[in-house]
Order: C-alpha cells, then sequence, then structure tokens
C-alpha cells in the first residue's frame, strides 16, 4: 500500500477525541517536566515511563510521542532562561539564547525556538515518511549478520565518536552490556548473573535501568553539590517576533533542518555535531557576525532547528533498525519493550496501523506545541524558579515510584539505588551515561542476532562477514578507532614545528583531552 | 613515605578501575559457572558473550589505570544547580541513599504512602529545605495524589500498608 494511504489512516486514528487527548497530556507533562532545571528530555521520558504500564499501546505510544517533542521544547525554554542545558545537544541554543535573554530578548529567543523546532520537526517527521519505508525495504531482507554488525557499529559510535574519552566510553559500555546480561540467556534459557535470586530471572527492567541512569543519578549528583542561594532566572512575556527577527530566522531554520535530520538518521547520530555545526554555519553565514556570542537570533534558530531535525532523524534508526543513538531514544526505546514490541523492519509490517499512527501524532504533537506554547511560556517561566529541596525531592519520589511500580517489587528499589549510584560515579568521573543504557538494552539482542548468524553458519564465523552491509559496517568501526589517533599522530608532528616553543610537544598527548575528538 | 600518597592523590578514578576490574572478574566467574547442557546450545553456548564482555571489562580496567596513573581523568558534569568549587558533600548524598533503601525496605510493610511520602520529606530536609511544616504536607500530598492516581486512574496496585482500610 501507499505510504501516504497509510499515514493518512494513521491521521484518522490520531485524531479520534481519545488519542488526541493524550497526545494533549503527553505534550503538556513533557514540557512542564522538560522545563524543570536539570531534567533532559532523557530524564523527562523516564519519569514518565511508568504513565505507560497502564495505558493501551497506541494511547501511549502517541502520548510519548508528545513527551518526546514536549520534553526537548522544555529543554530548550530552560536552556534559554537559565542558561542551563539539560542535555548536550541544547548547550548550543544557551550560548546566544541565555544571551539574548538576558539583552531583554528573551520573547523572541522562546518565540524563534519555537517555531523553529515547529518548522523542523515538521519537514523533518516528513522526511521520515519517505526514508523509513524506504529503509524497510532494504533492511527486510538483511540477514543478522548485518543486524550484528549494526549493533557494533551503534555500540562503538556511542561509546568513542561521542563524548571525550574513549576509554571511559568503552568502560560505560562494557558496564552496560554486563547489566545487560542478567536474566535468563533467552537460548538456552539458563540463569546469568542472578545471583541466585529467582526475581532477577526476568532480567532487570529497563525502565529501572533508565530511571536509575537519567533520574537518580543526576539527583544525586546534583544533591552532592547543589548550589545554595536563588538562581537568577529570567521574567519572560509572551513570545513573539518582529518582521527583522522572521527575516533572520527562516534561512536559518531550513538550514538547520538540512543539517539536523541527516546526523540524526545514520546511526551514529546524536544532536551534538549538527547543533554545533549550525551554530558555525549561522555564523559564518550572517551577515551580523558581531552580534555572535551577544545574542544572535541565527544561533538560537538555527540549532534549535538542527536539534530537532535530528530529534526526528534518530526515529529512522530507531523505528527502522530498533538501534537507539541518544539517551532520549534508548529510553523510548524501553517505553516500546514494555509492551512486548520489538522496532525493527517488522515491525512496519507486522503493526502498520502502529507505527504510522506514531507517526502521524508526531506531526500532531509537533502543531500542539506551537499552538500551546507560545501562549503558556510565561507559566512555564515561572516553573523554572522551583525551589531546588522539593525538585530533587520530587524527582527522587517519582524515581521510586516509576522503579517499584514496574512489577510492584520492593527489589527493584535496590537495584534503583545500585544502578543510580553508578550513574553517580559516572557523572562524578566524566564517563558517558549513554553507552550504558545503549548496552544494557541491546547487548541481549546483539548477542541473539550473533548466536543466530552462527547458528545459520553451522559455527562458521565467516559467516559474520558474509553480507555485504557488515562489511561496510565493520570498515566504518575500523575507520572510527583508526582515524582519530592517526588525525593526533598527524596533528602532533604538525606541531612539532620550530615555531613551537619546544617542551609543548612532549608532553604527552592525552586522550581525554577534550579538544582531541570530535571537537 | 609520603611518595605513595601524592602519587595517589587526585586519582580516586583508580577506584573506578578497581570497580570494573571487580565486576569482570563477577562477570567471569558466573560464566564459569553456567552448566553445559548442550542440548539446545546450539553452536554458540550461553557462556561465550559473557566471557568476551569480561575480558572487555578487564582491558578497560587496566587501560583505564594506565590512563589514570598518565595524569588522564574524566571531567565532572557540570549544570546550573551544580557548585564544582567544592567537594562533594557526604552527608547529603548518603543521607539520600539511605532514604532510597530505607523506601526499599518498607515499602511493603508501611505501604506506599507513608514510606514515599517519607522520601520526599526527609530528601527536602536533606537537601536543605528549612519549611519544617510545608515540606511534609506537600510529601503527604503528593503520595496521596500519587497513590489514588496509580491504584484509580492507572489500575497499579500499589500498596496501602498501614493505611489498609483507610485509603
Amino acid at each position: 500500500m501507499d505510504n501516504l494511504t497509510l499515514l493518512m489512516e494513521g491521521f484518522a486514528n490520531a485524531l479520534t477525541l481519545q488519542n488526541l487527548l493524550f497526545a494533549l497530556i503527553g505534550v503538556l507533562l513533557g514540557t512542564a517536566v522538560g522545563v524543570l532545571p536539570g531534567i533532559g528530555p532523557a530524564m523527562t521520558v523516564a519519569l514518565l515511563l511508568p504513565l505507560t504500564y497502564a495505558l493501551d499501546v497506541t494511547g501511549s505510544l502517541i502520548m510519548f510521542a508528545g513527551i518526546y517533542y514536549g520534553g526537548m521544547y522544555g529543554g530548550s525554554t530552560t536552556s534559554i532562561l537559565l542558561n542551563t542545558p539539560g542535555e548536550s545537544s541544547s548547550v548550543v541554543t544557551a550560548l546566544e539564547g541565555n544571551k539574548m535573554a538576558k539583552a531583554g530578548r528573551g520573547a523572541q529567543a522562546l518565540a524563534t525556538a519555537a517555531i523553529g523546532s515547529f518548522v523542523a520537526g515538521t519537514i523533518a517527521t516528513a522526511a521520515l515518511v519517505f526514508v523509513a519505508p524506504f529503509i524497510v525495504s532494504i533492511a527486510i531482507s538483511l540477514g543478522a549478520p548485518s543486524y550484528f554488525a549494526m549493533m557494533m557499529f551503534a555500540f562503538i559510535a556511542v561509546s568513542t565518536v561521542l563524548g571525550t574519552s574513549r576509554i571511559r566510553g568503552l568502560s560505560s559500555l562494557f558496564i552496560g552490556l554486563a547489566i545487560g546480561l542478567v536474566g535468563m540467556d533467552a537460548t538456552t534459557g539458563q540463569p546469568r548473573m542472578t545471583f541466585g535470586q529467582p526475581l532477577l530471572a526476568g532480567g532487570i527492567d529497563v525502565v529501572v535501568i533508565a530511571v536509575a541512569l537519567f533520574a537518580v543519578g543526576e539527583a544525586l549528583w546534583i544533591a552532592a553539590h547543589l548550589r545554595h542561594g536563588k538562581p537568577a532566572t529570567i521574567p519572560v512575556g509572551v513570545p513573539w517576533m518582529g518582521k527583522d527577527d522572521w527575516k533572520r530566522s527562516w534561512k536559518p531554520w531550513l538550514r538547520g533542518t538540512a543539517i539536523g535530520f541527516p546526523f540524526g538518521a545514520i546511526p551514529a547520530g546524536g544532536a551534538e555535531i549538527p547543533t554545533f555545526l549550525s551554530y558555525v554555519v549561522e555564523k559564518k553565514l550572517s551577515r551580523h557576525p558581531e552580534e555572535f556570542g551577544k545574542g544572535a537570533i541565527e544561533g538560537v534558530a538555527g540549532p534549535e532547528a538542527a536539534n530537532n531535525a535530528s530529534a526526528a532523524g534518530t526515529l529512522v534508526p530507531l523505528l527502522t533498525l530498533g538501534l537507539p543513538t541518544t539517551a532520549t531514544a534508548a529510553v523510548m526505546i524501553a517505553a516500546f519493550n514494555q509492551y512486548g514490541i520489538h522496532p525493527g523492519p517488522l515491525l512496519f509490517k507486522t503493526e502498520p496501523v502502529l507505527v504510522w499512527t506514531l507517526i502521524a501524532s508526531l506531526f500532531i504533537g509537533n502543531t500542539l506545541l506551537l499552538a500551546l506554547n507560545l501562549p503558556l511560556a510565561p507559566f512555564w517561566a515561572k516553573l523554572l524558579r522551583i525551589p531546588r529541596p522539593y525538585l530533587y525531592a520530587g524527582i527522587l519520589f517519582f524515581a521510586v515510584l516509576g522503579a517499584y511500580a514496574a512489577g510492584l517489587q520492593a527489589l527493584n528499589i535496590v537495584i534503583l539505588l545500585l544502578i543510580g549510584a553508578l550513574g553517580y560515579v559516572a557523572r562524578r568521573y566524566g564517563f558517558p551515561v549513554l553507552p550504558i543504557i545503549v548496552g544494557a538494552i541491546l547487548g541481549p539482542e546483539m548477542e541473539r542476532q550473533l548466536r543466530r548468524s552462527l547458528q545459520i553458519s553451522a559455527g562458521d564465523p565467516a559467516a559474520l562477514v558474509g553480507e555485504p552491509l557488515a562489511v561496510v559496517m565493520y570498515s566504518a568501526i575500523v575507520i572510527f578507532l583508526v582515524v582519530p589517533p592517526l588525525v593526533r599522530l598527524v596533528r602532533r608532528r604538525w606541531v612539532r614545528r620550530p615555531d613551537v616553543p619546544a617542551g609543548e610537544e612532549t608532553k604527552p598527548e592525552n586522550a581525554d583531552t577534550p579538544d582531541s575528538l570530535v571537537r | 613515605m609520603t611518595a605513595p600518597r601524592t602519587l595517589m592523590r587526585g586519582r580516586s578514578e583508580l577506584g573506578v578501575a578497581a570497580l570494573l576490574g571487580v565486576l569482570a572478574l563477577v562477570v567471569a566467574v558466573d560464566a564459569a559457572g553456567i552448566r553445559h547442557t548442550a542440548v539446545n546450545a546450539g553452536v554458540m553456548g550461553p557462556q561465550v558473550v559473557p566471557t568476551v564482555i569480561s575480558a572487555g571489562l578487564g582491558a578497560c580496567a587496566l587501560a583505564l589505570t594506565v590512563n589514570v596513573l598518565r595524569g588522564g581523568h574524566g571531567h565532572p558534569e557540570e549544570g546550573e544547580d551544580i557548585d564544582l568549587t567544592t567537594g562533594a558533600h557526604w552527608p547529603t548524598l548518603l543521607g539520600l541513599a539511605g532514604l532510597i533503601l530505607a523506601a526499599a525496605l518498607t515499602m511493603d510493610a508501611l505501604g506506599f504512602v507513608i514510606t514515599s511520602g517519607l522520601l520526599f520529606y526527609g530528601s527536602t530536609l536533606l537537601l536543605g529545605s528549612r519549611h519544617y511544616v510545608w515540606g511534609l504536607l506537600i510529601g503527604a500530598a503528593l503520595a496521596v495524589a500519587t497513590f489514588y492516581g496509580f491504584v484509580l486512574g492507572l489500575g497499579i496496585p500499589l500498596p496501602a500498608g498501614l493505611l489498609t482500610g483507610i485509603l
């Protein structure tokens, strides 16, 4: 059947009164929680996951589409008004956005962020409609070796490309994989890492892992270093833009979308690189480059659009291949798994109604966001002044609730605390959290594909490179692992020119200096 | 005499390396203890992947040790509410961890409302709130509201505990 017909069917489903209500609740909750300082989109989705326990599949996924976009919109509001990026992807927005707000142009910054998010989200979701079925048509013919290779690629990408230290990224990944081992082996039914505890036979609930890492870990980390005294917030009116602001915004929106979507769509994704790239591009192309660093509207419009477009792009590998590449996407997978739904190419065949209703509700959620958030912005800004003890006590309250409700087992709260402590240690020593959750979620799936590959080939390991895509993926992994050290080596050679003071270059360059990788 | 101490200063991250090492051992021991039934194990048994993960953890532990000893260090996460100029405030941290553990132990006996309400109240106090009455009231209201929301709204039977019959 034609994709557009399916999409129209999706709209027909999503536009029932009940489902519209779910979308509305999702958007409101997502924004409200996302606006709260210290709560990024991933924590927003993680904290609201328990709501999916009781709703039906369609309703809860529609709600989550709203929470997904709402959480991101809320996050950008926080970074503009408070200079507190909840997630690495909104760091760039804070650069110019907070400067604008301080200069009394907060309303315009919020407006260009909101409208830019809408434009980018809508275009990128439309792109998703066309790209996803195409990828599904390819993916459906892929065998286990290709899936295994793609997962290896995703593992290496999230742990070595993003972040600043590859040792720390890989350590996080292996910790995540170890967490993923807990439970009964899917093939033989043998218990692994359960320590004789029958309650662990089913594995650790992903919701518990997500809430522990993102909510408890973060709350404990902030609690240990809580800044006392009131943080300065900037009061803001209803967002609006003048003619000049529109003129300066629309091109950055489109460029940001064009940059963000492809970066989100490749399974090495993340919004860090595209938002940063968009910022640099806008700075280069702007007619007012002198305003950058002092509150240039292009510097908000472009990266915000890139952020949202890449978020929609992330849904491509998420829905078509089952590969989460951002923290938020990893938590979304947990929401799917709650219903025993495993995203992947088969999902489009077995649950077309569900998938297309979800995509339709992305469009709806996006529109609702724009309609609600422009007038509600002053109210959201008030949420920023919530007293910090209540805020973080509330996060712990809902985290414990979420973990306990995931099976009504008190043991889950103990696991929540343990993995939360792990999240604390990760933040303390700069270990990225994303590889932990991706490893824990994708690990069992990775093992399944590996064993299936070898089963089919009767144990011949050559089968692992028997599909063209697998070869491409392994080549990409080699490039990822080899090129950055090579670049460093060349750069060190370059630095060893005579015009550099002696002694500078003899310092053992550490893999962990922030500029040695992506930046 | 002071030499080892200077060497260790600022190297608390070695503790993380040790943690990785311990985890590697735990996974390895667990993998070794998996019974070989071979009935439907196929060509690759359930112990292969854990062994590989254990090896990876061990390798990371070693690499991290070398990295830290050579002066490498990660960057603590920053944020608007985070003040990194002082060290971690351990009483708050341990207090909160203790509260969560206490919640785990009392949830089934005392019930959701009492346990979670006290968890919230205790957390606000540990986090520096001095609104002794307000904190308690908000905690109680939050706990009762979520209890009814989950039991009646979502159909998830949270335990009433001591308050069975009252709620």
